[in-house]
């Protein structure tokens, strides 16, 4: 079944991101109080668009979110987003809510409103301002990670059952060698949260474990495919 | 023919890179006030003039060793004499005027002849000799000649000549011209009331008071009566001198007051004007800074990030209300138009590394200043912000170094938070350089202890970093993970991660010089 995706807003900033997520196949829905907006969002191509007043609890409470759904809210008014959010966090305590802000204020209210996470849409771009003035060569390398141009880039693996990894130390393994870097890994055990490896947690690697490396996407593929056949026996 | 040699040696002196190079030096070093080595001349200048006024004191009441007499004469007066000839020189070109004429005859087949252009270039120099700062120039060599006592008073002019090395004395004189109007009609009208009743006092009173002998009496008593100075000196006697000295002290009261309004109002109207050109010309002493165009969220954002910025950047917003912001945020900020050409070019384009970040919330905006920019000097660099990708290549054609498009990042951020949710944490942190992901360069420098080392001699690992990769050179190409055993040179950089006090460690240890 496809995962549902439900957008608040389909001003400018809703419309782009909605396309982006059409491509990754979700079931969208499209929210939006403002007739005109839902109408665009029809023309765009987009069937499930729903045009509530977004105020009342009782409109919302009928949506079809689930536990695993996703809520993104990216309405145009600032105020109404904050609102959005809270209402939508009081009627639905599971669901992952992931919110856009422009201030660090907004950002707070947002996350004290109960957003899952919150995208501050200039903390990025004033730290690549920074980067691009300061650390020339940390900027060619992060700009490779948000764009598709260039061959960098993050990947998350799973280490499979019976793994040559399986019981080593975090602080042993290199994979330098085979041209990836592991930079962090995701550990079950520990709330499912992303780790540095520069945190120097003592770590030991399991199968089942996740592990995110950075490299050429050729050398990743072969070390994936790498770490696939290497079995201890 | 006379001409013939001099149009040839014109020429010659037209085609020589040598001549040029000097005379743009000294035209540099003597008017250009961008130029950065203008002011140890200025300094030297300055110096030289408050010795000799300073001499000049001493003397009135001591006797002045012969040595000081020596440098007063012959060091002070031969440095000014040799810097009023070289402005002088530096003025104008004769040679080129005698080109163009030469040329411009050539075309029409018209008998060329050298009086036009000298002519033209004696108009010049007449014109450079009589300027108000060249005759004080002048004057200030003059005391020089010791046979003439008298001209001992001229060393006065060199305080003048002070006006032209310090700037704040020209603002002043530039915010009075502006009120020229007001102050000239007030002039006018204390000369008239001033003559007035000095001729008053002088036919009522010229018999009857011992103090009033001639009309300059009666002037300078009228005078000192309207300023309301009153020495009291010469006082009148008669009623009819009483009357006119009430009558002139009333409309002397009037008129300081009027005075003393118009300057103070010239100065309020000016005041912002002076503050901001008080901050460009402060910034425009750094070898390198940075020009924020907009107060926004993004420029609120980008400098709460910056705490290594001290005083090279300057806020530039056209919004006054913005600008009151800034001032109020603690920053430092003008009320300007950045996308005209007059106000970018107020700073030293030529001279100083100047960064503009264009951030703006106008896409046009943006784009307007970033070719403004380039414009006036390929040298600046421009960072601006985009909406989208249309704006993007419109800024990169305009010439901008980097596009920042915060929309496009902000949706791939969304995108992965729900495609990649636990990454997404992992990301975040490395995009926005949280203290967890810290991503640092350190440069290799000559006799530091990473110098000559292999890749593999250096423990990251034990100080808990991550080494990503490094750059050859300063030019360099980046290399990603690079093999173990490459051999640091000087000034490669190498590009690592992990806790800020780790990578400050690890500098700490590794950067240190060997000596």
């Amino acid at each position: 079944m496809k995962k549902s995706a439900f957008v608040f807003g389909y001003g400018k900033r809703g419309s782009s991101f909605a396309k982006g997520l059409k491509k990754d196949d979700y079931h969208l829905y499209i929210i939006d109080n403002d007739a005109k907006l839902c109408n665009t969002a029809k023309e765009d191509g987009y069937k499930d668009v729903l045009c509530l007043d977004i105020t009342r609890d009782e409109e919302l409470a009928q949506l079809p979110v689930r536990k695993k759904s996703y809520i993104v809210c990216v309405m145009e008014d600032e105020h109404l987003n904050v609102f959005v959010t809270l209402s939508l966090r009081a009627l639905f305590p599971q669901a992952e809510i992931v919110a856009i802000s422009d201030s660090i204020h907004v950002t707070q209210k947002l996350k004290m409103a109960g957003a899952s996470k919150v995208i501050d849409l200039y903390q990025v771009s004033a730290n690549r301002i920074h980067n691009i003035l300061r650390k020339p060569m940390a900027t060619k390398l992060l700009d490779s990670f948000v764009s598709d141009g260039y061959d960098i880039s993050f990947r998350e693996m799973q280490i499979p059952p019976n793994s040559y990894l399986d019981g080593m130390m975090v602080d042993d393994v290199n994979f330098s060698t085979d041209g990836v870097l592991l930079i962090g890994m995701i550990d079950i055990e520990l709330s499912h949260k992303f780790i540095f490896i520069t945190s120097g947690i003592e770590h030991k690697l399991d199968s089942g474990d996740t592990i995110v490396c950075i490299g050429y996407n050729e050398d990743l593929d072969s070390f994936e495919e790498k770490m696939k056949r290497e079995q201890v026996v | 023919m006379i001409s013939e040699p001099i149009v040839k040696f014109s020429f010659w002196l037209n085609g020589s890179a040598k001549y040029k190079q000097v005379k743009t030096f000294f035209f540099n070093i003597l008017q250009n006030p961008d130029y950065p080595y203008k002011k140890y001349l200025d300094s030297l200048m300055i110096f030289l003039i408050l010795t000799s006024v300073g001499i000049l004191v001493y003397e009135v009441r001591n006797p002045v060793p012969p040595w000081m007499d020596t440098y007063d004469i012959y060091v002070v007066s031969i440095i000014f004499l040799i810097e009023y000839l070289l402005r002088f020189w530096v003025h104008d070109d004769l040679h080129k005027t005698i080109i163009r004429e030469y040329e411009q005859a050539q075309f029409l087949h018209k008998p060329f002849s050298l009086a036009i252009p000298f002519k033209e270039v004696f108009k010049q120099k007449i014109k450079y000799i009589t300027s108000p700062s060249a005759i004080i120039d002048l004057l200030a060599i003059l005391p020089a000649y010791r046979p003439l006592r008298i001209l001992r008073i001229f060393v006065l002019f060199r305080v003048f000549k002070l006006l032209r090395y310090t700037k704040s004395i020209n603002q002043f004189v530039d915010v009075l011209a502006t009120k020229r109007f007001e102050l000239f009609t007030l002039l006018f009208l204390l000369l008239f009331i001033t003559a007035t009743a000095g001729i008053a006092i002088y036919v009522f009173e010229e018999t009857q008071n011992p103090n009033i002998t001639t009309l300059f009496d009666a002037f300078y008593w009228a005078l000192v009566t309207i300023s309301t100075v009153g020495y009291g000196d010469i006082s009148p006697v008669t009623q009819e001198g009483k009357a006119v000295s009430m009558l002139i002290i009333v409309s002397g009261i009037a008129m300081i007051s009027f005075v003393t309004s118009v300057i103070v109002s010239a100065f309020s109207e000016k005041l912002d004007e002076l503050k901001e050109s008080r901050i460009i010309e402060e910034l425009n002493r750094n070898d390198a800074f940075i020009i924020i165009c907009g107060y926004g969220q993004m420029t609120k954002m980008f400098l709460r990030q910056e705490k290594e910025l001290k005083d090279d950047y300057v806020i530039i917003d056209n919004d006054p209300q913005k600008v009151k912001q800034a001032i109020k945020d603690g920053y430092k900020a003008i009320n300007e138009d950045a996308s005209r050409h007059d106000v970018i070019s107020k700073f030293n384009l030529e001279y100083r590394n100047i960064t503009i970040l264009s951030l703006t919330n106008s896409d046009i905006e943006n784009v307007y200043i970033t070719l403004n920019a380039k414009s006036l000097s390929r040298k600046i660099r421009v960072i601006a912000r985009a909406s989208d990708e249309s704006i993007k290549r419109k800024l990169e054609l305009a010439g901008a170094d980097h596009v920042l498009l915060p929309g496009s990042v902000a949706n791939m951020m969304l995108l992965t938070s729900i495609n990649q949710p636990v990454m997404y944490n992992g990301i975040h942190a490395i995009l926005t350089g949280k203290n967890v992901a810290h991503m640092d360069e350190v440069s290799v420098w000559k006799h530091a202890e990473l110098m000559g080392k292999k890749i593999e001699e250096i423990n990251f690992k034990s100080y808990k970093i991550l080494f990503i990769g490094i750059q050859k050179g300063v030019e360099g190409e980046f290399i990603f993970n690079p093999s173990q055993d490459i051999v640091l040179e000087e000034n490669d950089i190498l590009l690592m991660m992990g806790l800020k006090i780790s990578i400050e460690y690890f500098k700490e240890s590794y950067q240190r010089s060997r000596l």
